[in-house]
């Protein structure tokens, strides 16, 4: 018995290294080989490098390349402004419908982003739906580089509430508690105590909304052209989708992209790492949250205007317009139709298909992505040596490419004519894809997660006559299961809504909720797309709260160690 | 139960490769998506043949294509820009074939290698309820009642804007780069394809579209909502959508059944539903045909040549 238990941790590093490998680092392989082979998709290596210089030289790219970084931090400076104080006020105090709130702020992650920047189009633009309530219109504000970094940050902000809220957590008050003890007063004490041990969980979670802000494409591709910026992942896409196509320049493309991020990747490590931030040693927390008191009222009102913001209008604006009979006829009892939903519940019809087939897609993302990340971040924050080194620098390429340029790279690299079997045309490449696309969050939750878990925790349980996998089993991964189950809530979310992976890799015949809807607007009518959405967006949440209320049903103590 | 019984089903239909059904063909379409499936559904009644529909875009279909070139899934492609045919035919991608049904399909929209599926034209979408004047030509959106309020498609984005901005250079020389320049002047946007351009003008922020594509907005016309199609008699530009077969199927003889499918009576009734003009000239439309246009004739093969210097100049004069 003794004997076999190197051989089973041996086996999950392999196994993680095995996944990463085929999920992410083919794809970039083959966008990198791409990059630096113009004729690399026709098979051939001709004209080596020609293009390379391209990424300095080309006015258009240098262009695209401001524009995201601008973009990028004004929306994690937003996400900041919205997500930080309630996500601090939900880690530390007993927050009425606390996990309610979870749920509310979860809503952003099931609006396809380009659906809530149409919704708030709809809403804002001249005779939109504000001018019909309230007579004025805020088009002109909307339609700027403000606009763009303000819709993008309602679809983001969340991210930053969930690992603020979670990472607070993690560090519980007991380390506040001591400082108390100690003389510190309360604002002290969290200034200089809890707010530098959640340093990690704050730093992963900018991070992730940073790669999202310079990945994101619905917001940019919907309103920024009316404001006549371009960021790189529309120009990539153009690139993709403009008649010829010019696989080489997105690659090229992407290339930049990847580099941002890895630099944004370096920054968060070297936050998280320069210091010990082990906040979880085993002894008993205190679970008890702080109470609000006379402060309940002004926080409870806090939620409510951000999620009116955030969550409330864009929604509102979608279920209107969903049931609308005509556009024009705006918002009006009279205006007021049905019929546009019938489509989607006829039975057998595509509409019903593509929520099937979303559904379980999104499932199986969520369990594959989280067990892939267990054994990715108990190798690299426990494990030792160059593997380590080189598992945490897999685990962060999926962060560092576009959604539409891993599909190509998936494309590139399944559909080659050597292969004897592929799973390409298939729904399964699209589980690759999205596990690819995905990986990322479960790894950076886990992996911060655990960086707060001491290491005496293993050993004492190593002491006690527990073997490797049942103290994997038993301790460390008891103890990251609140992120865990916060990162597959996530990555169920968002995957039961994924379009652009979806649109390059959905075998013909396959449709699913991401496509169903962009098909809509681009062809059906807005109003039928809206109602899926709104379909979409019903049952996910639905699917989320039952999660959630099972949690509280099972107790905090066995989740939140 | 049944639901079970469904859900195993979309299971398996999916997770099966397309070429272990023992009878079907892919079929790659630009929109409209409604009457992809609407085809595919008739045609597997008739013929037992399952049809595999990826509908995307003209530009998504195209990349899908480059992408899989390697190893192509396709056997069938319908695409929205005459120019994309013709450049597959010259990369030597396409099947000869000619249908016996497209007897009826008038000379300039067939080839040996491609054939015409349906048309449809551009013209401007207007408002009714904007409370700005009717518009009789394209000149008319640069008056002073249009200020800041037309869109455009992004001819980057939509052939079919393309392809006006090459007939009216072709009808009126400088003449229509000026006509832009003013329609910029006017305030007009560039916003993206061409739902991205329609849609504003549904719900009444704008009020016309200059080079809107005419069956997408008869649909919404027909939906209820108060747009009108107005073709300038001073003449507008048709776009035909090729239907082709890719040389690398592997079943040639279900993807001319197809193409005969599309073509036949039924076929083209399905077409004409969507409000598109039918290829063929003896089945009737359900809106204004070839005939009751004047049409601008545009030569594809230069065009396509000079498509990035056009862009670029229609970059210019929109100030992007």
């Amino acid at each position: 018995m003794r004997r076999a238990l190197p051989s089973a941790s041996a086996l999950m590093t392999i196994g993680a290294a095995a996944a990463l490998l085929v999920l992410v680092a083919l794809p970039v392989a083959f966008i990198l080989l791409q990059a630096v082979f113009p004729e690399f998709a026709r098979g051939s290596l001709a004209g080596a490098f020609s293009r390379l210089p391209m990424i300095v030289e080309d006015p258009r790219l240098l262009t695209q390349t401001r524009n995201t970084l601008v973009l990028a931090f004004s929306v994690m400076l937003g996400c900041l402004v919205f997500g930080l104080p309630i996500g601090v006020l939900r880690g530390l105090f007993d927050i009425p419908g606390a996990r309610l709130w979870d749920v509310v702020f979860l809503i952003p992650f099931l609006i396809p982003p380009f659906i809530a920047a149409i919704a708030w189009m709809m809403t804002l633009q001249p005779r939109g739906y504000l001018f019909q309530i309230a007579g004025f219109d805020m088009g002109r504000q909307l339609f700027t580089f403000a606009g763009v970094a303000f819709v993008m940050t309602l679809n983001l902000f969340p991210l930053v509430y969930f690992a603020v809220s979670r990472s607070l957590e993690g560090v519980g008050g007991r380390f506040a508690a001591a400082a108390r003890v100690s003389g510190a007063g309360p604002l002290r004490a969290f200034w200089l105590i809890t707010l530098p041990l959640s340093i990690p969980g704050i730093a992963a979670s900018l991070l992730i909304v940073f790669a999202m802000a310079i990945e994101e494409f619905g917001t940019p591709a919907a309103l920024a052209s009316r404001t006549g910026f371009e960021v790189l992942v529309t120009g990539i896409y153009n690139r993709l989708s403009d008649f010829p196509i010019d696989l080489n320049g997105a690659a090229l493309g992407s290339v930049i992209l990847m580099c941002l991020v890895l630099a944004a990747f370096f920054v968060q490590n070297w936050v998280a790492t320069r210091r010990s931030y082990v906040a979880q040693t085993g002894k008993p927390a205190n679970l008890d949250k702080a109470q609000l008191g006379l402060w309940t009222v002004p926080v409870l009102l806090l939620f409510t205007v951000v999620a009116t913001v955030g969550v409330v209008i864009p929604l509102a604006a979608i279920v209107a317009t969903s049931f609308m009979g005509t556009i024009a006829g705006g918002l009006s009892w009279d205006n007021f139709d049905t019929r546009h939903y019938q489509p989607i519940f006829r039975a057998g019809s595509r509409a019903a298909q593509a929520l099937v087939t979303s559904g379980w897609l999104a499932t199986v993302t969520a369990f594959v992505t989280a067990a892939i990340a267990a054994a990715v971040a108990v190798v690299v924050v426990r494990g030792e040596g160059r593997g380590r080194q080189a598992m945490d620098a897999l685990s962060v390429l999926p962060n560092a490419i576009p959604a539409i340029v891993l599909a190509v790279g998936v494309i590139l690299a399944w559909n080659s004519p050597f292969l004897p079997v592929t799973l390409y045309g298939t729904t399964a490449i699209l589980l690759v894809a999205y596990a690819a696309i995905l990986l990322p969050y479960p790894i950076r939750y886990a992996v911060a997660r655990l960086r707060q878990i001491g290491g005496s925790l293993d050993d004492a349980a190593r002491v006690a006559g527990a073997s490797q996998p049942q103290v994997l089993g038993h301790v460390l991964l008891p103890l990251m299961a609140p992120s865990l189950i916060a990162a597959m809530m996530l990555v169920f979310a968002i995957a039961s809504r994924e379009l652009v992976a979806s649109i390059m890799l959905a075998p013909a015949g396959v449709r699913t909720v991401g496509t169903f809807v962009f098909a809509q607007f681009e062809q059906g009518s807005v109003q039928t797309g809206m109602a899926m959405s709104t379909i979409a967006i019903a049952i996910t949440s639905t699917i989320l709260l039952a999660v959630n209320l099972w949690l509280d049903r099972r107790g905090g103590s066995a989740f939140s160690g | 139960m049944l639901r079970h019984l469904t859900l195993a089903a979309t299971l398996a239909a999916g997770l099966l490769p397309a070429a272990a059904l023992a009878q079907s063909i892919t079929v790659y379409t630009a929109g409209p998506g409604d009457l992809a499936d609407a085809i595919a559904e008739a045609f597997e009644a008739e013929t037992g043949i399952r049809v595999n529909v990826f509908q995307g875009t003209t530009g998504q279909v195209m990349a899908r294509l480059e992408a899989e070139e390697a190893n192509p899934q396709a056997d069938v492609v319908i695409s929205a820009s005459w120019g994309s045919a013709v450049d597959l035919h010259e990369r030597g991608m396409l099947m000869e074939y000619v249908s016996p049904n497209a007897a009826m399909v008038p000379d300039f929209l067939k080839h040996s290698h491609y054939v015409a599926q349906g048309i449809s034209a551009l013209a401007m979408a207007w408002n009714t309820q904007s409370g700005t004047p009717r518009p009789a030509d394209w000149s008319d959106l640069a008056g002073p009642e249009f200020r800041d309020l037309v869109t455009m498609p992004d001819p980057a984005q939509s052939g079919s804007a393309f392809d006006l901005i090459v007939g009216l250079e072709a009808a009126r020389g400088e003449a229509a780069w000026e006509l832009l320049a003013a329609l910029h002047a006017n305030q007009m946007i560039v916003p993206g394809p061409n739902a991205a351009a329609l849609n504003p003008v549904l719900q009444g922020a704008k009020a016309a579209v200059f080079g809107a594509v005419d069956y997408i907005a008869y649909g919404r016309a027909e939906q209820g909502e108060p747009v009108e199609v107005i073709v300038p008699d001073s003449g507008t530009v048709i776009a035909p959508r090729p239907m082709m077969i890719l040389a690398s199927t592997a079943n040639p003889d279900a993807a001319k059944a197809f193409i005969d499918f599309t073509l036949s009576d039924a076929g083209q009734a399905l077409v004409a539903e969507t409000f598109l003009m039918p290829a063929r000239t003896d089945v009737e439309g359900r809106r204004p045909g070839i005939a009751e246009l004047t049409v601008i004739e545009v030569d594809e093969a230069a065009a396509s040549a000079r498509r990035d210097e056009i862009i670029a100049r229609f970059n210019t004069v929109m100030g992007r």
